[in-house]
């Protein structure tokens, strides 16, 4: 049986295309996942207007985990338009949370400007862990784990980031 | 993964109880007082949890600390016919341990062999040892012991510490004879020997194999007695307190020959599973309340709970000079509370202590926690992933504790980034950086 925070890491590890082992590793002093699930349920939640969303998605992704399925099949299967708009939304907002250690907002289009997309920073703790770092092979500005001289060399393969 | 947690464990762990959910309870047995510096932590859980290495590594400092304050004979050997709290005013292991005044010398001189007295500042030369108080005879063993204090400001230069005499907190760094060996050999004393060797430095560790101690750097801390400050509250030598000039302008030199309390102490060691090495951090209890908490004491060495208008953890105004006969002592707190598992371990290890003597000045000392990787192989982050994230010790970081990356205290995260003179990666050393 499952919890919420299994269902969230698994669907994050589908979703974000990052191993487990890297976003909620055994031994996790950051621990961003328990910063990241309370985001996620209360802005979906919120946003949606729908108190179950949340436990909807999670139960779409046990039971497909529960299958032989792929990890691509998982992601296609949750990204499914069928779905309906707003689990859609919640799944491609979570990748966004990940990558970028923010939550999105998405501003409609008006008669004068085209819709955009605007995030809020969810913490200190997020910028830094969110994973566009790592998928640049990098570190965040004003925090870097590397030594002196690392730009001397190459960074280690995007296999290493990734842990895929 | 799993940091790989191999080796011996060279210390009773089964006095230790482990409850069934696995984590560590309340031991019905004193944890064992032993002389032996622990070579590699041993994982008491399989699978090992964060709490559960946690725990470990912090049995690990607790028995380093015994070790090394273990009462010493005059080579620096543990003195095993006695047991730690036995021998007061005795001089213990690490002080057996090369400072690193005595290391890096002007013009890169290389430094006297292991064991063989280093020569004094100049200005401490009217210091006749002949006539010594009593408990002093330690300092006869001038090449052995840190006897000269001569920095006055933290570690990382954020600022002087003044404790509730009005008085300048003292500091000194030593290493131990494998990493002094290192340094020696290689010729890192010198901006030239580095220039020669042109390589990341690489100490070595300590291996459960071989049964050998590796590199361990030792940081201390300590305030003048006498006022505020009882001795027989204290770890206390006599030590040369040298305003040392090159420290602040207008600081002027002077040698004074004064009893000083141990009041923090870093230990860093260098074990093979991890090889960004173990950072414990002691600090005497009476040193400072926890932000948020009410104060306990009646009184601590770094806080005084009737000054309401005193700045919490800010540096005293410039100019510092240690000389100056009374400074407004600075206002210190713990900014981030000792866990109550360390609580219980502290607890346990003075029980221990006080089964020896039940006066010894050892329970006056509390583990604040361990720093160690968890991830020691990982490969896109050379510290291995710090637990805690975070660690400061009052009396060595005291104005850059909290959670903040980059500017928070973290001892990884900050050795890490030491290098030699040449640029080359020092191997969580800024020791290097010294030579001259």
């Amino acid at each position: 049986m499952s919890n919420d925070m299994d269902n969230f890491v698994g669907l994050s590890v589908v979703l974000t295309g990052f191993s487990r082992e890297v976003l909620a590793p055994d031994l996790d002093p950051v621990d961003i996942k328990s910063e990241y699930l309370p985001v996620f349920t209360a802005n979906v939640t919120k946003e949606s207007g729908d108190p179950s969303l949340v436990a909807d998605i999670f139960q779409k992704y046990a039971m497909l985990q529960s299958q032989t399925l792929t990890p691509q099949q998982i992601g296609e299967a949750m990204l499914d338009p069928a779905n309906g708009e707003a689990f859609v939304l919640a799944c491609r907002k979570l990748i966004f949370m990940w990558y970028a250690g923010a939550w999105p907002t998405i501003v409609p289009a008006s008669a004068t400007a085209q819709a955009s997309t605007v995030s809020d920073l969810i913490s200190a703790k997020a910028y830094t862990a969110s994973l566009v770092w790592q998928v640049m092979q990098s570190h965040p500005m004003g925090d870097s784990n590397y030594r002196y001289g690392y730009w001397n060399k190459p960074p280690v393969p995007l296999s290493d980031y990734t842990g895929q | 993964m799993f940091p790989l947690i191999a080796g011996v464990s060279l210390f009773s762990m089964t006095q230790i109880l482990v409850a069934a959910d696995n984590r560590p309870s309340t031991p019905t047995a004193l944890p064992t007082l032993t002389p032996q510096i622990p070579l590699e932590v041993t994982s008491t859980k399989n699978p090992p949890t964060l709490d559960s290495l946690q725990h470990d590594f912090d049995v690990f400092s607790w028995q380093s600390f015994i070790a090394l304050n273990w009462p010493a004979n005059a080579d620096g050997t543990p003195n095993t016919g006695v047991t730690i709290g036995q021998a007061t005013n005795s001089p213990v292991v690490w002080e057996s341990y090369r400072e690193s005044r005595d290391i890096f010398l002007p013009g890169g001189a290389p430094p006297a062999p292991w064991g063989q007295e280093s020569p004094l500042p100049p200005v401490c030369k009217n210091i006749d040892a002949k006539h010594l108080p009593p408990g002093t005879m330690h300092l006869t063993q001038v090449g052995k012991t840190p006897n000269v204090l001569d920095e006055s400001g933290e570690p990382f230069k954020t600022g002087p510490l003044i404790d509730q005499n009005g008085q300048y907190a003292r500091f000194a760094i030593l290493t131990n004879e494998q990493m002094f060996d290192y340094i020696d050999t290689n010729k890192l004393y010198s901006k030239s020997g580095q220039k020669a060797f042109d390589a990341n430095a690489d100490f070595p560790s300590s291996n459960t194999k071989s049964n050998q101690v590796g590199s361990i750097m030792i940081k201390t801390s300590w305030v003048k007695m006498g006022g505020k400050f009882d001795p027989a509250k204290f770890y206390t030598t006599y030590a040369l307190v040298y305003d040392n000039p090159a420290e602040e302008p207008g600081v002027k030199p002077s040698c004074v020959l004064t009893q000083v309390g141990l009041v923090g102490f870093h230990i860093a060691h260098k074990t093979a599973s991890e090889p960004q090495w173990v950072w414990s951090t002691f600090e005497h209890v009476n040193n400072a309340p926890t932000a948020g908490q009410k104060p306990t004491l009646p009184a601590y060495n770094f806080f005084n709970a009737t000054c309401t208008s005193c700045k919490v953890n800010e540096p005293p105004p410039r100019p510092w000079n240690p000389g100056t006969a009374y400074t407004q002592p600075t206002q210190i707190e713990r900014v981030i509370a000792i866990t109550p598992d360390a609580q219980q371990l502290n607890a346990a290890y003075h029980q221990a202590l006080a089964a020896v003597s039940a006066d010894s000045v050892w329970l006056n000392y509390e583990l604040v926690s361990t720093q160690w990787p968890t991830n020691a192989k990982s490969k896109t982050d050379p510290t291995g992933v710090p637990a805690p994230s975070f660690l400061a010790n009052t009396t060595l970081e005291s104005y850059i504790q909290g959670h903040v990356k980059q500017t928070s205290s973290s001892c990884m995260a900050c050795h890490n980034n030491a290098t030699t003179t040449t640029g080359n990666f020092s191997d969580f050393t800024y020791l290097l950086q010294r030579a001259q």
